[in-house]
C-alpha cells in the first residue's frame, strides 16, 4: 500500500498528465476548426494523447529511479510525465522547437531524455526489444536497474513482444512490460482480434510473471507493480503486467472515432482513474483544499510548459543535416550542389 | 480542364484518387469471389487514409477483415491466400512500417515465384501508404519507393490521380504477380489532409486498366526533363509552370510505375532535351534519382548535357515544419534545378 | 427542365451527436453546369472531424457552387443550387 505521501505524489502526476493533454488538445486544435487539417496550427503533425491512461504510468513509475529504462510507445505523454522527463524541453519538442528534447527533429512520438533514460518508439511494440536491451546491460554490469517497457494492448499481438518476451525469460533479465489495455487499437476492438481477453495469460507460455489489474485503479497499480519491478530488481526475472485503461480522446486527434459505440465512450468517462484516486485521498483525510492546491499546481505546471514551448525559437532550415551521418553531399535537396 | 464562359463545362463526376480506388477494389471484388482484403482498420474505420472507405458495408467481414498488429502474420498470410489461389489485397497501415514484416515481402512474396520455377504465382496487391509534408517525422513520413523498387520480384506502383489510380489497381489485382501499390497520403483527398490541385480527375464509372510500365508525359516540352513520381507529379507540374514564363519548356514524365519501369519514355524525352532532372520524395543515395540516371547515362549518354538530381537529402525525416520542409523537395527546388540544367 | 432551383441543404446531411454549427467542404465530385441524378454524391463535407458524402437533392443541373472547396459554413447553409 502507498503512503499518503506517495499517494499525493501520484495523484500530481496523474494530473499534470491530464492537464497537460487537456491542454495540448486544445493547442492542436488551434487553427484546426471547423476544419480540421492535420498540418495547420500550431503543433504539428499527429498527436496521440493519453487521457484515461495515466494510472499506468503513475502507479509503475512511482518504483523507478532516473537510472532505470523507460520506453514508450506513439502514445507517451504521461509516461514520460511519470518518468520525470523535463516538461519545458518535451513540450518544446512537441511544438517542434529547437530547445526541445531533440531539437526539433523528434516530435512528439521520438521523445528521448536520456537524463532519465526514457526513449521512444513510434512503432508498435518496437520499444520492447530495447528495453530488454537496457536489462541485459544492467544485468551485465551488475547494478539493479531495471527496465520498463510500456506499450498498448493492440502491440501484444506483435512479433516484436513475443520475441521480447522469450529473450527476457530465458535470460532471465531485469524488465518489465507495462501492457496498458485501453481496449481499442485504433478502430479494432480487443475482442476482434484476439482471443486473449488477459494479455498477461501471453506471459505462461514463457514461463514467467503475469499479472493483470482490471481496473483503472493506481493503488493497485501501485501494488503490482511493486511486486514486478521488485522482482527484476532482485534478480528474479521479467512480468508482464497489463493494467486496464481507457482512452478518452480518440486514437489521435482527428480519430471521430465513428467506430466506436457511445456505450463504450460513456463507460470510459465513468471509470475516471483521477476521480477515483481522488476519492483515497480523502479516505486517507486530504481535504478538497489540498487536491485543489495539487490541481492548481499541476495546472500552473503545465501552462509553464507551454507557455516556455511557444516562446522558443523553431530550428534553422539547415539545421536538418545535423545529429546524422550522411553519404556526401549533404545540404539541400538539389539543383545547387 | 478550364472552364469557358457560355460553353458546357465537364460532365463527368471527379473523385478523389482515394474514391478511385476503392472503386477499383469494389468492382474486382465483386466480379471475383478470391478477392478480399485484410489490414489494421480496413473494416469500420475504411482505412486510416481511406483506402477501403465503404468496402465493409458492401461485402461484409469476411472478406475486409480487421486483422490483429501482427504484419508478418498476416503479411505471410496474404502471401500464402494468394499461392493458394486467393487474390488478396493486404494493407500495410505505413510503408515505413515494412521493418516488422520485410521478410514476409521481400523473402516470401518477392521471391516464391521466381525460387519455386514459377510453379506457384502470388497474386497478391500489398498496398501501403507513403509520404510526408504533413510533420509526422522520422518513423511515419518515408516513401521508400527505392527501396521496394530495388528488391526483385515485385511491381512498385506509384499513382499521382484518381484516374491512374483506378486503372492501375484493377491492374494490379488482376496481375498474376505480386504488386505493391503505394499510395502518397497527401494524394487521396482526406478532408483532414487537404490535396494540392490535380489528383482529384474525371474517373470513368467503368473499369478500365492501365497497363504497368507505361509513364505518362503529362507535359511535353523542349528544354529539360523532368521524371518523377507521386505527389511530386503535381509540384513539377507546377515549377513548369512557373518556368514557362522564363522561357523554358519543360517536360514532366510521372513514371506511374518503378518496376516495370518505363525507361524507353524517359529516354526518348532526354534524347529530345538533352537534359534531365530527376525528381523524388526518396531519400537521394542509392535511389530512384540514381536510377533514372544511370538508365539514361547507359543509353543515351551523347545526348545527355546535364543532369540534376532532386531528392530527400540522406536524413531521416524531421519533425519540426521548418525542417520538413527544408529536406522534402518543393517546387522551388525543382524550378531550380531545371534553372541549372541550361 | 422545370427552371425551379433546388438548395443542396447542409442541414440535411449534418452528423448526429454534434454541437458544432461550421462545417467545412472538403471536395466537390462535380463541376458547375454538369447533369447530376437524384442520390448522386456531388460532394464532401467535414464536421468536427466527420467526413459525410452529400447527395444531390433533385436531378437537374448543378447550377451554382456557393461554397467551393476549403470553405466554411454554417449549419443550414446552401452548398450549392441544382436547376430542375
Amino acid at each position: 500500500m502507498p503512503s499518503v505521501t506517495e499517494l499525493r505524489e501520484i495523484y500530481e502526476e496523474m494530473v499534470t498528465a491530464r492537464r497537460y493533454e487537456k491542454r495540448l488538445q486544445e493547442e492542436y486544435l488551434e487553427g484546426k476548426q471547423p476544419a480540421f487539417d492535420i498540418s495547420a496550427g500550431p503543433i504539428p503533425g499527429e498527436l496521440h494523447l493519453a487521457a484515461g491512461h495515466e494510472a499506468s504510468a503513475a502507479g509503475v513509475c512511482q518504483h523507478l529511479r532516473d537510472a532505470d529504462t523507460v520506453t514508450a510507445p506513439h502514445r507517451p505523454h504521461h509516461i514520460a510525465i511519470s518518468k520525470g522527463v523535463d516538461l519545458n524541453r518535451m513540450t518544446a519538442e512537441i511544438f517542434g522547437r529547437r530547445t526541445g528534447l531533440s531539437k526539433g527533429k523528434g516530435g512528439h512520438m521520438h521523445l528521448f531524455d536520456p537524463d532519465v533514460n526514457f526513449a521512444c518508439s513510434g512503432i508498435i511494440a518496437q520499444g520492447c526489444p530495447p528495453a530488454v536491451g537496457a536489462a541485459m546491460a544492467a544485468k551485465k554490469r551488475n547494478t539493479d536497474e531495471v527496465a520498463v517497457a510500456f506499450l498498448g494492448e493492440g502491440a501484444i499481438d506483435q512479433g516484436g513482444f513475443f520475441e521480447s518476451l522469450n529473450l527476457a525469460s530465458v535470460r532471465n533479465l531485469p524488465v518489465v512490460f507495462v501492457v496498458e489495455d485501453n481496449d481499442w487499437a485504433i478502430s479494432m476492438p480487443k475482442e476482434r482480434v484476439t482471443d486473449v481477453s488477459n494479455g498477461a495469460q501471453r506471459a505462461e507460455g514463457h514461463d514467467m510473471h503475469g499479472v493483470r489489474v482490471d481496473r483503472d485503479d493506481a493503488v493497485a497499480v501501485y501494488e503490482a507493480a511493486a511486486e514486478a519491478v521488485g522482482r527484476a530488481r532482485d534478480g528474479n526475472g521479467p512480468t508482464i503486467l497489463e493494467v486496464q485503461v481507457h482512452r478518452r480522446m480518440g486514437h489521435f486527434m482527428g480519430d471521430a472515432e465513428g467506430y466506436r459505440p457511445d456505450e463504450d465512450v460513456e463507460a470510459a468517462e465513468m471509470r475516471d482513474s483521477v476521480e477515483r484516486l481522488a476519492a483515497d485521498l480523502r479516505k486517507h483525510g486530504v481535504d478538497d483544499d489540498e487536491l485543489t492546491a495539487i490541481r492548481d499546481r499541476a495546472s500552473a505546471r503545465v501552462e509553464e510548459a507551454i507557455e516556455f514551448a511557444k516562446e522558443q525559437p523553431e530550428p534553422d532550415p539547415e539545421e536538418a543535416y545535423e545529429d546524422v551521418f550522411t553519404n556526401p553531399p549533404a545540404g539541400a535537396t538539389g539543383g545547387e550542389d | 480542364m478550364s472552364e469557358t464562359p457560355g460553353e458546357p463545362v465537364a460532365t463527368e463526376r471527379e473523385l478523389t484518387m482515394s474514391r478511385a480506388m476503392v472503386e477499383a477494389i469494389s468492382s474486382e471484388m465483386a466480379a471475383d469471389e478470391e478477392v478480399f482484403v485484410m489490414g489494421e482498420d480496413v473494416a469500420d474505420y475504411g482505412g486510416i487514409f481511406d483506402s477501403t472507405q465503404g468496402l465493409l458495408e458492401e461485402f461484409g467481414r469476411d472478406r475486409v477483415m480487421d486483422v490483429p498488429i501482427s504484419e508478418t502474420g498476416f503479411i505471410g498470410a496474404g502471401v500464402g491466400a494468394a499461392q493458394a489461389g486467393m487474390r488478396p489485397i493486404v494493407e500495410l497501415m505505413f510503408a515505413d512500417f515494412f521493418g516488422v514484416a520485410m521478410d514476409q515481402i521481400y523473402n516470401n512474396m518477392a521471391k516464391n515465384t521466381y525460387m519455386s520455377g514459377r510453379s506457384v504465382s502470388v497474386p497478391m496487391v500489398l498496398t501501403t501508404a507513403v509520404g510526408g509534408t504533413y510533420n509526422d517525422a522520422a518513423q511515419h513520413s518515408q516513401t521508400l519507393y527505392g527501396t521496394f523498387a530495388h528488391l526483385p520480384g515485385m511491381k512498385v506502383v506509384v499513382p499521382s490521380n484518381a484516374y491512374d489510380a483506378k486503372g492501375l489497381m484493377h491492374n494490379a489485382i488482376r496481375d498474376d504477380d505480386p504488386v505493391v501499390f503505394m499510395f502518397h497520403k497527401r494524394l487521396m483527398g482526406l478532408g483532414w489532409m487537404p490535396a494540392p490541385e490535380g489528383p482529384k480527375t474525371p474517373v470513368p464509372e467503368d473499369d478500365y486498366t492501365i497497363p504497368f510500365g507505361e509513364a505518362d508525359v503529362k507535359r511535353e516540352g523542349t528544354d529539360a526533363t523532368v521524371v518523377t513520381l507521386g505527389l511530386h507529379v503535381h509540384r513539377a507540374m507546377e515549377a513548369a509552370d512557373e518556368l514557362v514564363d522564363e522561357g523554358i519548356d519543360t517536360e514532366v514524365i510521372d513514371l506511374r510505375t518503378l518496376v516495370p519501369l518505363d525507361a524507353e519514355t524517359v529516354l526518348e524525352s532526354v534524347r529530345k532535351t538533352g537534359r534531365l532532372v530527376v525528381v523524388d520524395e526518396d531519400y537521394r543515395s542509392y535511389g530512384v534519382t540514381g536510377e533514372i540516371v544511370a538508365r539514361a547515362a547507359e543509353d543515351a549518354l551523347a545526348d545527355l548535357e546535364a543532369v540534376e538530381r532532386v531528392a530527400m537529402p540522406d536524413v531521416p525525416i524531421p519533425y519540426a515544419r521548418p525542417l520538413e520542409e527544408e529536406v522534402n523537395p518543393g517546387v522551388e527546388d525543382i524550378a531550380a534545378a531545371v534553372r541549372a540544367t541550361r | 427542365m422545370t427552371g425551379a432551383r433546388v438548395a443542396v441543404d447542409s442541414a440535411a446531411v449534418w452528423p448526429e451527436d454534434t454541437d458544432e454549427d461550421e462545417g467545412v467542404v472538403s471536395n466537390w465530385f462535380v463541376r458547375e453546369g454538369a447533369r447530376i441524378e437524384e442520390g448522386d454524391v456531388v460532394c464532401e463535407i467535414q464536421v468536427e472531424k466527420v467526413s459525410v458524402d452529400v447527395p444531390a437533392p433533385a436531378t437537374g443541373e448543378l447550377d451554382e457552387i456557393a461554397h467551393g472547396e476549403g470553405d466554411e459554413f454554417r449549419r443550414g447553409d446552401a452548398l450549392a443550387w441544382v436547376t430542375t
